[in-house]
C-alpha cells in the first residue's frame, strides 16, 4: 500500500511542479476554454437585434409608436433612428441591415385606419438575415395593430409558459459552454502529461519502478485533474461574476463539473495514449469539443434537433453534463431524462472513461 | 546588380521550399493546423441545418372553414417556420413533454364561431367608428402551450406562430413588388402594406456565406501555425544561430522563411479550392479570380507574418500550437467567420473594424458571391496595409530572436 501511495504522490507532484514549471500551457490552457465562453457569447448577440434604420418623415405619435412597437417585438430589430441620408450610408456601410421609411401622413392613415404603404430597403447579403428581417415585419405590424384596437383582427394567440423565469440566450449558452470548456482544460492538461511521457521516453523508466507502471501515471493525471478544477471554477466564476448568472442548485452545478473535469480528463489520457504526441492535442481536442458542441444540447434542448442527433447525442458525456448544469444554474429541465438519470449516466461514463483510459495505458506502457 | 538579386531571389527560394518539406514532413503539425478549421466548417454547415426550425404539434379540434384555413396556413409554413406535427390534444402534451416538440398550438372548438363573430374587413369600408373596434368583439383564440427554456429560443417560436397568425388576417402585409402595382390590401386589418426592396441582385444561402469563410480560417490555422512552429523549431534546436551566421543576408534569411510560410499556405488552400471548384461548392465569376487569389495571398501573408511573431516570441512547439490555434479562433470569429456581422451590437460591430479578417472574409465573400466586387478595394487596401506591417514585424522578431 504505501509505495501505491508514494507512487502515486510522486506521479502527482512531479506533474504539479512541471505545471508550475510550464504556466503559460496552464494560461493558454485557461484561455481556450475561456475562448469558448467569449465565442458562445458572440454567436449569443447575433441571435436578435439586427440594426435596423427608421427614417421617419411623419414625425407624429403614430409612427414613433410604430418604431417602439417594431423594437419590442421578439427582439428581432434594434432600431435607430435616422435620416434618410445617414440610413442609405449606413445600409451601404453594413452598420445596419436594412431601412423602414415611415412616409408622411402616416399617424393620419393609421388614425383613420386607412392604407398606407411603407418602404421597407434590406440588404440581402445572405438569405438568413433578409429572412430574419423580413419575418419580423408582419408580427410587427399585427402587434401595432392589435395594441390599437384595430378592427378586423380576428385571431390572436393565448400562450402557457412552461417555464416561469424565462433565461437569456447567452446566460443559456454559457453555462452550456461551461461543460465544454471542461473539455478542453482536462483533456488538453491529461492527454499532455500522458503524451510527453510517450515524447521524452520516460515510460521506459516507469517500466523500472516497483510500483505499478501506471500509479505514478495516475498521480500525474490526479494532479491535471486538480488544476483543471481549479480552471474551470475560474471560468464558473466568471459566468457567475460576469454574466451575472447565479446557480439556482449549486450543489448539483459543483458535482456536475467535478465529473466533467474527471471524465474528460479520462478521455484527454486516452487521446494522449493514442496520439503519443503533444503538438496536435490541443488543436484536437479543440476540435473534438466543438463536435460536442453539436451534439450536446448547448443552444436549445438537443431533442428539438431531431431525433437523429438526439440519438447521437447520447453517445457523448456532453449531453448529460449540460442537462445537469442547465438544471444547477437555471433550474430547467432540457433533457427529457430525469437529473438522477443524467448523474447515473455520467458516473458510468466516468467509469467506462477511467477503465477505457487505463487499459489504453497499460497496453501502451506495460506492453 | 541582376546577379546579385537572382542569388538572393534563389536562395530565399532554396530557404522557402526546404520548410515547406519540412512542415509536409511533420504529420502532427498538419494536424493540428487543419482540425479547428475543419471542425468549425462541420459546426457551421450542421447548425444551419439544426437551427430556427423548431418541432410543433398542432392540434386541431374544429374542423370548420376558418379552422381548415388556419390549419392550412400552418401546414403551408411548415418547413420555412417550424417543423410540423399534427397530434390529439393529449399525444401533442406527451410529445411536449417528452421534448419532442417545443410548443402545442390548439386550435380549439370554438375557433370557427369566434372567427365568425369578427367579420373580415369589406372592401368598401371605411372606419372611422373606433366603436366597432371596441364593441368587445372577441377575436378567436389560439392556444399555445411553450416550452420557453430560453429567450432566444422561444422568441423564434413566438415569431413564427405570430407570423402565421398575422398570414390569416393579412397575407398581405408583405409585398415584394413593384411600386406600380397596386396592394391587394383593402382587406388587411393592419392597414400597412410593407413594401420591401432587396438591395443586391442574389441573395447568397445561409451554408455558403457560413462555410466559405472557413477557407480564411484555414489559411490564418495554417499559415500562422506553420511559420509559427518552423520559428520555434529553430530556436528549440538551436539552428537559428546557425542560420544567424550563415554567409547569407539576414534579409533573405527572413524572407525565405516567411514565403515559406506563405507557400504552407498555399499548398493547403490551392487544392483545397480546386476541389470546392471541382464540386461546385464554390463557382466564383471568371473575372473575380484575380480578385479571389488577391484576398487569399494577402491573408497568407499576414498569417506568415503573425506565425513568424508568434514562434520568435514563445518556446515550445506545444505552446505555439495552443497560442495559435487561440488567437486564429478569435479572429476568425470575431472578423465576422461564424456570425453575420451585422447582427452584432454596434459595439462589436465597430470592434471588427480593427480586425483584419474581416476584410479578408468580405473581400473572400464579395470575390465569390457577389457580381460587383464592392467595396472590395478598401478592403483589399486595409488587408494589404497589415500584410506589410505583419511582415515587417514579423521580420524583425524573427531576426532578433535568432540573435538571442
Amino acid at each position: 500500500m504505501t509505495p501505491t501511495l508514494t507512487a502515486l504522490g510522486g506521479g502527482f507532484r512531479a506533474e504539479f511542479q512541471q505545471l508550475r514549471r510550464s504556466r503559460l500551457l496552464v494560461v493558454l490552457t485557461i484561455a481556450e476554454a475561456v475562448t469558448f465562453l467569449m465565442l458562445v457569447s458572440i454567436f449569443g448577440l447575433t441571435g436578435s437585434h439586427v440594426p435596423t434604420a427608421v427614417v421617419d418623415r411623419d414625425g407624429g405619435k403614430l409612427a414613433r409608436q410604430w418604431a417602439q412597437v417594431m423594437s419590442a417585438t421578439y427582439q428581432t430589430y434594434g432600431v435607430r433612428y435616422m435620416d434618410a441620408s445617414s440610413a442609405e450610408k449606413a445600409l451601404n456601410r453594413g452598420d445596419v441591415a436594412a431601412v423602414l421609411y415611415i412616409p408622411d401622413g402616416f399617424s393620419q392613415h393609421m388614425a383613420h385606419h386607412s392604407m398606407i404603404r411603407i418602404h421597407f430597403r434590406v440588404d440581402n447579403v445572405n438569405a438568413d438575415l433578409t429572412n430574419e428581417v423580413e419575418l419580423g415585419i408582419p408580427p410587427a405590424a399585427r402587434a401595432f395593430a392589435v395594441a390599437n384596437h384595430f378592427p378586423g383582427i380576428r385571431v390572436v394567440s393565448a400562450e402557457t409558459d412552461l417555464v416561469p423565469h424565462e433565461v437569456g440566450f447567452i446566460p443559456y449558452l454559457v453555462v452550456s459552454a461551461l461543460a465544454l470548456a471542461a473539455f478542453v482544460v482536462a483533456g488538453t492538461l491529461a492527454a499532455s502529461a500522458v503524451a510527453r511521457e510517450f515524447e521524452t521516453g520516460t515510460l521506459a523508466y516507469l517500466k523500472l519502478s516497483p510500483a505499478h507502471p501506471l500509479i505514478p501515471l495516475a498521480g500525474r493525471l490526479l494532479a491535471t485533474g486538480a488544476v483543471s478544477a481549479a480552471a474551470v471554477s475560474v471560468s464558473a466564476l466568471l459566468v457567475v461574476v460576469g454574466y451575472g448568472v447565479e446557480p439556482v442548485h449549486p450543489a448539483a452545478t459543483a458535482v456536475g463539473l467535478l465529473l466533467c473535469v474527471v471524465i474528460f480528463s479520462c478521455i484527454g489520457a486516452g487521446i494522449g495514449t493514442v496520439v503519443q504526441r503533444a503538438l496536435p492535442l490541443s488543436a484536437l481536442i479543440f476540435g473534438l469539443a466543438l463536435t460536442f458542441y453539436l451534439d450536446s444540447g448547448s443552444l436549445e434542448p438537443a431533442r428539438f434537433y431531431g431525433n437523429r442527433l438526439w440519438v447521437i447525442g447520447h453517445t457523448s458525456p456532453a449531453y448529460y453534463a449540460v442537462g445537469i448544469l442547465q438544471y444547477g444554474v437555471h433550474g430547467l429541465r432540457v433533457t427529457p431524462e430525469t437529473i438522477p438519470v443524467s448523474f447515473a449516466a455520467l458516473i458510468c461514463w466516468a467509469l467506462l472513461a477511467a477503465g477505457a483510459a487505463w487499459l489504453g495505458l497499460r497496453r501502451a506502457v506495460v506492453t | 546588380m541582376i546577379t546579385r538579386v537572382a542569388r538572393a531571389l534563389r536562395q530565399t527560394w532554396t530557404l522557402a521550399a526546404h520548410d515547406v518539406g519540412q512542415w509536409r514532413r511533420a504529420p502532427w503539425a498538419v494536424a493540428a493546423a487543419l482540425i479547428p478549421p475543419v471542425a468549425l466548417a462541420l459546426l457551421a454547415y450542421v447548425l444551419t441545418f439544426n437551427l430556427g426550425h423548431q418541432p410543433i404539434a398542432l392540434v386541431q379540434e374544429a374542423h370548420g372553414r376558418y379552422s381548415d384555413h388556419i390549419a392550412g396556413i400552418f401546414r403551408a409554413q411548415r418547413g420555412d417556420l417550424y417543423t410540423l406535427i399534427n397530434a390529439d390534444r393529449a399525444s401533442a402534451m406527451r410529445l411536449l413533454d417528452s421534448e419532442q416538440v417545443a410548443a402545442v398550438v390548439v386550435i380549439p372548438k370554438n375557433f370557427d364561431a369566434a372567427v365568425a363573430r369578427c367579420p373580415a374587413l369589406q372592401p368598401d369600408q371605411v372606419i372611422h367608428d373606433y366603436t366597432y373596434a371596441r364593441s368587445g368583439c372577441p377575436a378567436a383564440q389560439l392556444q399555445v402551450t411553450l416550452n420557453n427554456v430560453n429567450h432566444n429560443f422561444a422568441g423564434e417560436i413566438r415569431r413564427a406562430l405570430s407570423e402565421t397568425v398575422a398570414f390569416f388576417d393579412a397575407p398581405d402585409v408583405i409585398t415584394p413588388v413593384s411600386e406600380t402595382q397596386l396592394d391587394m390590401s383593402d382587406l388587411n386589418p393592419y392597414r400597412v402594406n410593407v413594401m420591401t426592396a432587396l438591395t443586391r441582385p442574389n441573395t447568397v444561402d445561409y451554408i455558403h456565406y457560413a462555410v466559405i469563410p472557413c477557407l480564411v480560417l484555414l489559411i490564418l490555422s495554417v499559415g500562422v501555425m506553420g511559420t509559427a512552429l518552423l520559428c520555434a523549431r529553430d530556436i528549440e534546436r538551436g539552428t537559428a544561430r546557425h542560420l544567424a551566421l550563415a554567409p547569407v543576408s539576414s534579409v533573405v534569411l527572413v524572407a525565405g522563411r516567411l514565403l515559406g510560410g506563405v507557400l504552407v499556405s498555399l499548398v493547403v488552400i490551392v487544392p483545397t479550392l480546386a476541389l470546392a471548384a471541382w464540386t461546385g461548392v464554390i463557382a466564383p465569376p471568371v473575372g473575380h479570380l484575380p480578385a479571389l487569389g488577391l484576398v487569399l495571398l494577402a491573408t497568407a501573408v499576414c498569417a506568415a507574418g503573425l506565425g513568424a511573431v508568434l514562434g520568435a516570441t514563445l518556446r515550445g512547439a506545444r505552446l505555439v500550437s495552443m497560442a495559435a490555434a487561440v488567437i486564429c479562433t478569435y479572429l476568425f470569429f470575431l472578423g465576422g467567420g461564424f456570425t453575420t456581422i451585422q447582427f452584432l451590437p454596434a459595439w462589436l460591430h465597430r470592434m471588427t473594424a480593427f480586425v483584419p479578417t474581416s476584410y479578408a472574409i468580405d473581400g473572400l465573400r464579395q470575390s465569390l458571391f457577389y457580381p460587383g466586387l464592392h467595396g472590395f478595394g478598401p478592403d483589399m487596401r486595409v488587408l494589404l496595409g497589415t500584410a506589410a506591417v505583419a511582415v515587417v514585424v514579423g521580420g524583425v522578431v524573427v531576426r532578433r530572436a535568432w540573435s538571442r
